[in-house]
């Protein structure tokens, strides 16, 4: 009991920590999950709280909700359009990157060749939880924040299995190709069928319930049920989840309500926020910053290793893919965008935690993982918002951003006009000074109007930007209505989610128009 | 001589379309419709509640649009009608042309960086040809 209590505690804690960081990062420019791991680095340097992270932990607890929901969110149209670069990334991108880093810190740090790729499969697979974040954050294109997650999803999957194949083959000391090529098709494939059959299911139940507690509940149990399945059938359980929420967040949800389609994936984001913000801040408790300065030479080796492979795989693999006949085009900046953003995380930490006793050199394989990783959170996870920048792939429509400016210098202009319309009225602001001031508020008031008139003559397409934001607040406090006359027992239950429902259903309509008919940014490169 | 019908869908030069449109009713003194067309082909298939939800939606949009563009006619000494219809925009308009007897249709020309287009750049020429040919109506397209 006192056990129980006591991680209890250490979780509430971290969580509280965890929404004080979330709180601070609103103020400051660092992407969520690179200020957790400073701070879990902070917490494990002055042993303020002690927790042991096992592989466990982070692959049978934290990943499937993570990986679940992102698959979740996916729409499979989205992933249609992407999916060649995304599986040339996943697959052949991660068999390659592991063997390219496989090579050089063999060479670099002196490892033998199965300890190496050992390392190769574990450093692979990329995590860009924040560099999604941010996606979301600066409105980068729809397409490439999907490139950039779908790669991920898929590439933990190849990942681990290379990784498994690897470790046995260094533990028997011989590797077949054949047999090799055959293990990963049967446990990548069959995770994936494990996890489209339960999904299937899943899909087919809630299709046919409309209540978002059971739906909620059937979910919870698809996630963390296909992974256990998987695993405890020697498949992949990373792809079984995968697959599990592609099935589920796309056909389940087409007889979904929407205020229940709200309510399941506001709860899907929730459990992925705990399981991100817990597992980052284990990653930085994990990290014994001692012992990453006293290996500072492989762990550098490691990261060029890491780098180069990037690099080879997205530039080299993406031009040739690019020359072998039909392939969705990937544009230059994108490929910048990928080669960056490609964080690792979680999945290669939790790899490196369980690799067994045995192994030769495995506290260096890890404390390089450790190092990897912190490198990559910390320099390209600060540095990829400048990247976007630069690569203009930030930029909304002039005419929106001018609009918004123009809007912004009003409001603050009327702001000011009231305010001092109360200092006079109080009688703080003599009636000279009151009137030659309104006098200047006025006329800049009468410039920015004309101003925005000019640029809605200018560009007419603003004005139906404008009606949409306007209908979809509009929505918003009819919305808010209902949930007044809902308290105040004007209407019941029942009446409320049948309104609710509606307006939700045409806000996701506004959003659907919005989307089709906003201008898109400068032409891409 | 029959009306000119000005066709908006709230475009990047929807504003110097009826501009155009509205100049030309009071040259030819003729009556001047606005005409929009709710087509929700871009989104796809979706299931009927939203089907629905998007045609209403769209056609809201397309009347607050069509009430602006009578204003500004109303301004400018000209008493403009408006009609919203639903469907496929080019069987639609069509249709319409027709059943009014229209002498001239004015629409704009989409721009290359204007989020979902009925038609692309350039086939508003080959749209137009289309309209003319089918309807025998003069067109005009306004960039």
């Amino acid at each position: 009991m006192e056990k129980f209590l006591a991680i209890e505690t250490v979780v509430i804690i971290l969580l509280f920590v965890a929404a004080i960081v979330a709180i601070a990062v609103r103020r400051i420019r660092l992407p969520y999950t690179v200020a957790l791991v400073l701070v879990g680095l902070f917490i494990s340097l002055e042993h303020i709280l002690v927790f042991e992270v096992t592989p466990e932990l982070i692959l049978a607890l934290f990943l499937p909700p993570l990986i679940f929901e992102a698959a979740f969110h996916l729409e499979f149209s989205s992933l249609r359009d992407n999916l060649l670069p995304i599986l040339v990334l996943a697959v052949p991108g991660v068999m390659l990157s592991a063997l390219i880093i496989a090579g050089i810190v063999s060479v670099g740090v002196g490892l033998s060749l199965g300890v190496a790729v050992v390392f190769g499969a574990l450093i692979s697979a990329t995590d860009p939880v924040a560099v999604v974040a941010l996606f979301r954050t600066l409105g980068v294109p729809r397409r490439l924040a999907v490139a950039v997650e779908g790669e991920s999803l898929f590439n933990d999957g190849t990942a681990i299995v290379i990784f498994h194949l690897a470790l046995i083959a260094v533990a028997t000391g011989s590797f077949s190709v054949v047999e090799g090529v055959a293990d990963f098709l049967l446990v990548s494939l069959g995770g994936l069928g494990v996890g489209m059959a339960l999904g299937w299911v899943a899909a087919y139940l809630i299709a046919h319930i409309d209540d978002y507690f059971i739906e909620i509940t059937l979910t919870t149990v698809l996630a963390f049920g296909a992974y256990l399945m998987a695993e405890q059938l020697h498949l992949s359980g990373v792809l079984a989840v995968v697959a599990a929420g592609l099935i589920s967040g796309n056909i389940g949800s087409r007889g979904m309500s929407p205020t229940t389609k709200t309510v399941l994936f506001s709860f899907w984001e929730y459990l992925a926020f705990v399981s991100n913000s817990l597992v980052f801040l284990l990653i930085g408790m994990g990290i014994d910053l001692n012992q990453v300065i006293t290996h500072i030479g492989p762990i550098a080796v490691a990261v060029a290793a890491v780098l180069v492979s990037r690099a080879i795989v997205v530039y080299g693999l993406l031009w040739l893919a690019d020359r072998l006949g039909r392939f969705v085009h990937v544009p230059l900046s994108w490929r910048h965008t990928l080669f960056w953003g490609g964080l690792r995380g979680a999945i290669g930490l939790a790899l490196a935690l369980s690799l067994p006793a045995g192994l030769p050199q495995r506290d260096l394989l890890r404390l390089m993982a450790f190092g990897v990783v912190l490198f990559t959170l910390l320099a390209q996870g600060t540095t990829i918002s400048f990247l976007l920048n630069w690569l203009g792939l930030t930029r909304r429509p002039p005419q929106i951003v001018a609009r918004e400016r123009h809007l912004g210098r009003l409001y603050a202009a009327q702001a000011g006009l009231r305010h001092l319309k109360e200092l006079h009225r109080d009688g703080l602001l003599g009636e000279d000074v009151w009137a030659a001031l309104r006098e200047e508020y006025a006329q800049a008031s009468d410039q920015l109007t004309s101003e925005m008139v000019q640029l809605f003559a200018q560009h007419a397409d603003l004005e139906r930007e404008v009606l949409l934001r306007t209908r979809r607040e509009a929505l918003r406090a009819e919305r808010g209505a209902l949930g007044d006359a809902l308290r105040q027992s004007l209407i019941s239950e029942e009446v409320f989610q049948e309104l609710t429902t509606e307006i939700d259903r045409r806000m996701e309509a506004l959003d659907i128009i919005g989307e089709a008919t906003m201008p898109s940014r400068p032409a891409e490169t | 001589m029959g009306p000119i019908v000005c066709a908006t869908r709230g475009g990047e030069v929807s504003r110097r379309t009826q501009e155009r449109a509205i100049a030309l009713a009071r040259e030819r003194e003729t009556p001047l419709i606005f005409f929009f067309v709710a087509d929700t082909g871009f989104a796809g298939p979706t299931n009927e509640p939203l089907s629905e939800a998007l045609d209403d939606e769209l056609a809201r949009l397309g009347r607050t649009m069509l009430y602006i563009a009578r204003t500004r006619a109303r301004e400018q000494g000209i008493s403009a009608h408006s009609v919203a219809r639903h469907g496929t925009v080019s069987e639609v308009m069509e249709n319409f042309l027709r059943e009014v007897d229209a002498s001239l249709l004015v629409m704009g020309t989409p721009q290359e960086n204007s989020g979902h287009q009925s038609f692309k750049p350039g086939e508003i020429t080959e749209f137009a040809e289309q309209i003319r040919a089918a309807t025998g109506v003069e067109v005009l397209v306004v960039s």
